[in-house]
């Protein structure tokens, strides 16, 4: 017992050497499925060119303000068509009562940058 | 008269936007039965004929008829194991991994409680 309190009297570990764990700050955490939202200018810019990827879309016609079916000649099985490309883009499950409100531009945006789980 | 046509729209309406989910339906589930994306294309080609058929049809008991037959036929060909995305209930990430409420914080003091 005398031994080990001279030791311990003499020992010095120096506290600053041992590794330090940082606390993670705030909103990141890596490797976790909820990563940080993606921004509205992302949105928008994906949705347009998901837009105009669809064939019977003319692109030079695409804006973000745009109705599906008045400003861009599609009809409502082409909005359906649409609405499900956006779904895989953004990796969403749309339920089918909300997916039928979508039928144009702005609304889509709004809804996927609203979205918890858009990415 | 007018309450009769103003029936006549709601029903019309009713029956679009019927066809419209059961569009939206049929065309994921040719999606979960299709192994590759190049298959799908034509599968999803051969769906929209089927729908585009009956197009110009006018009469509502006869719409109301397809559709009945058309649901028939959904949920005969429906999936077993449908493609669900992660997040979603059903999904392979349902509820895992859930974000700490706000709030919580996590301290990394490990065995280092007393002296700090």
């Amino acid at each position: 017992m005398a031994l080990r309190a001279a030791i311990l009297r003499h020992v010095r570990v120096p506290l600053e050497a041992t590794p330090k764990l940082q606390p993670w700050n705030g909103s990141i955490r890596s490797m976790s499925s909820h990563d940080d939202h993606i921004t509205k200018e992302e949105v928008v810019d994906r949705v347009l060119s998901v837009i105009k990827d669809f064939p019977k879309v003319d692109p030079s016609k695409v804006t973000p303000e745009v109705h599906f079916q008045k400003d861009l000649g599609l009809d409502s099985l082409d909005t359906v068509e649409i609405v499900m490309a956006l779904e895989e883009e953004f990796k969403l499950e749309i339920p089918d009562k909300e997916a039928d409100k979508i039928d144009s531009c702005p609304l889509a945006i709004e809804y996927i940058s609203n979205h918890p789980m858009s990415s | 008269m007018s309450l009769t046509s103003a029936a006549y729209v709601a029903r019309r309406a009713a029956q679009r936007e019927k066809v419209r989910t059961l569009y939206r339906r049929a065309l994921k589930d040719t999606l979960n039965w299709a192994v590759h994306r190049h298959l799908f294309y034509d599968d999803a080609a051969n769906l929209r004929d089927r729908f585009e058929q009956n197009k110009h049809v006018e009469d509502p008991d006869t719409i109301d008829r397809l559709i009945v037959d058309a649901e028939a036929s959904y949920n005969k060909w429906r999936h077993p194991d449908p493609y669900i995305v992660p997040w979603a209930p059903g999904g392979s990430k349902f509820t895992r991994n859930p974000p700490p409420p706000e709030g919580i914080e996590i301290i990394y003091d490990y065995g280092r409680e007393d002296n700090n």
